[in-house]
């Protein structure tokens, strides 16, 4: 532990430790480029302060809200994708592509943002923060869920489904599309490894809902089936099989 | 403006934008076109913020991104939000821009005694607001004004001990010492 430079404060009795100041001092960015530097280091090398440093950008997060959005030129867009090696891919799609997409893209996030409220009413909030020194989770905290893309034909997302299989659910969040125009309607399957498929009723095309599964299928909510979505017709649902084209279809990811 | 439905992301872990990274992570770019979407605007505010030049603060976001591509994994849903990451990460990365800057123009001299004036939050963004936010203010509320002062030009503009310290013509031991002080005393308040 280094001793404070000549001239500066004592900390008493030597609380509190060095590195919880650093950290602090690493966050609220007033360090200087070199002793800056030295601390980034040690973020990464050392997860005991590694958490001290996230603890503090915790608390000084909410600040982060008081900052106006400003909107990015559409070739900041244009240059990371060039960085990420993508030009050459999607380059050479049409305009109409690009719109296409940009519309489905924001529809999703509409979606996405509709089903917030779900997601925050049933996760607890986050309450007070957990003294500075545990600051390891309570164990219970799940973290992010796998999700599934059901991907349509041509690779672009239809649905994210986020499966629970302590619950028995699979939340289903549509990239927003248009209704069959005969009229038929998207019936979601589990298909077990070898097994035939199961229908697990309708879903929608533009609002996310959680999905019941039976409990004789819970098993099957496991790495190596497949969740698939039909066109089917309305009447009848769930339906013993599917009849109708496969119009979007992923590996489960537990 | 997609924007504004991301703001409630500092209030849960198991929002959208969580779900969304964890894509990032697996390498879909719609997820990572839809975050890109849902909170550009709003990490070129914090880039801009503390860079104050467009050009810079373009570059930095280019970068923020890519980083988020390449390392969405390393977000850790347990232990932070995601908005609270990519933000921290974009100021991060401003203030790593900053330092490698030529020394900037001298900032403005800081008023103490001006800078007491809150300039608060639009109602918007009140709204918005999460309770973290409501306890930071409040706990900012009960530190003495000029280290109160300090710490938010800091967080906002990036500026080192030595700028404060020639902006307010104060020795730099002073300033650590109240900046140290007020930290600590915050983060007392908000971890009682």
């Amino acid at each position: 532990m280094s001793t404070p430079p000549p001239g500066e404060e004592q900390w008493g009795t030597g609380e509190p430790p060095d590195d919880e100041l650093l950290a602090a001092e690493l966050v609220l960015g007033v360090l200087g480029a070199g002793p800056r530097g030295d601390a980034q280091r040690r973020r990464e090398a050392e997860s005991a302060f590694a958490q001290r440093v996230d603890a503090w950008e915790r608390r000084l997060a909410p600040w982060l809200l008081d900052i106006e959005p400003v909107a990015v030129p559409d070739r900041v867009w244009t240059a990371i994708r060039a960085q990420l090696g993508w030009e050459s891919r999607d380059g050479a799609r049409s305009g109409l592509w690009r719109s296409l997409a940009f519309w489905r893209t924001a529809s999703l996030l509409a979606s996405l943002a509709a089903v917030a409220a779900i997601l925050i009413g049933r996760v607890p909030a986050p309450g007070p923060q957990p003294p500075p020194v545990a600051v390891s989770p309570t164990g219970a905290e799940p973290g992010a869920k796998p999700v599934t893309t059901l991907a349509h034909d041509d690779g672009s997302p239809g649905w994210l489904a986020s499966v629970d299989r302590t619950r028995g659910t699979v939340l289903m969040v549509p990239v927003p599309s248009a209704p069959d125009s005969q009229g038929r309607v998207p019936e979601l399957w589990l298909i077990p490894p070898g097994q035939a498929p199961r229908s697990l009723g309708l879903v929608s095309i533009d609002k996310a809902h959680t999905v019941e599964v039976p409990a004789d299928l819970r098993a099957a909510l496991a790495s190596g089936s497949v969740l698939a979505i039909t066109l089917e017709p309305p009447a009848g649902v769930p339906h013993i099989a599917p009849t109708g084209p496969i119009i979007a279809k992923g590996s489960v990811r537990i | 403006m997609p924007d504004s439905n991301f703001t409630n992301s500092l209030a849960g872990r198991d929002t959208p934008l969580e779900m969304l990274l964890s894509q990032v992570a697996l390498g879909n770019r719609a997820a990572f076109e839809a975050l890109y979407r849902g909170t550009s605007n709003r990490l070129f505010g914090i880039c801009l913020r503390v860079l104050t030049d467009r050009a810079e603060a373009e570059e930095t976001l280019q970068e923020v991104f890519t980083t988020v591509w390449r390392k969405a994994s390393q977000f850790d849903a347990a232990r932070s939000t995601a908005m609270t990451w990519l933000g921290a990460l974009a100021r991060n990365r401003s203030i790593d821009r900053l330092r490698a800057l030529p020394a900037r123009a001298a900032l403005a001299t800081l008023d103490l005694a001006q800078e007491l004036e809150d300039p608060g939050a639009s109602p918007v963004q009140q709204a918005e607001a999460s309770t973290d936010r409501e306890r930071l203010e409040r706990c900012l509320r009960q530190l003495e004004a000029r280290r109160r002062s300090l710490i938010r030009a800091a967080f906002f503009e990036g500026s080192t001990y030595e700028e404060l310290a020639a902006r307010i013509q104060a020795p730099i031991g002073s300033i650590k010492s109240w900046i140290r002080r007020g930290l600590l005393q915050l983060r007392a308040c908000l971890e009682p």
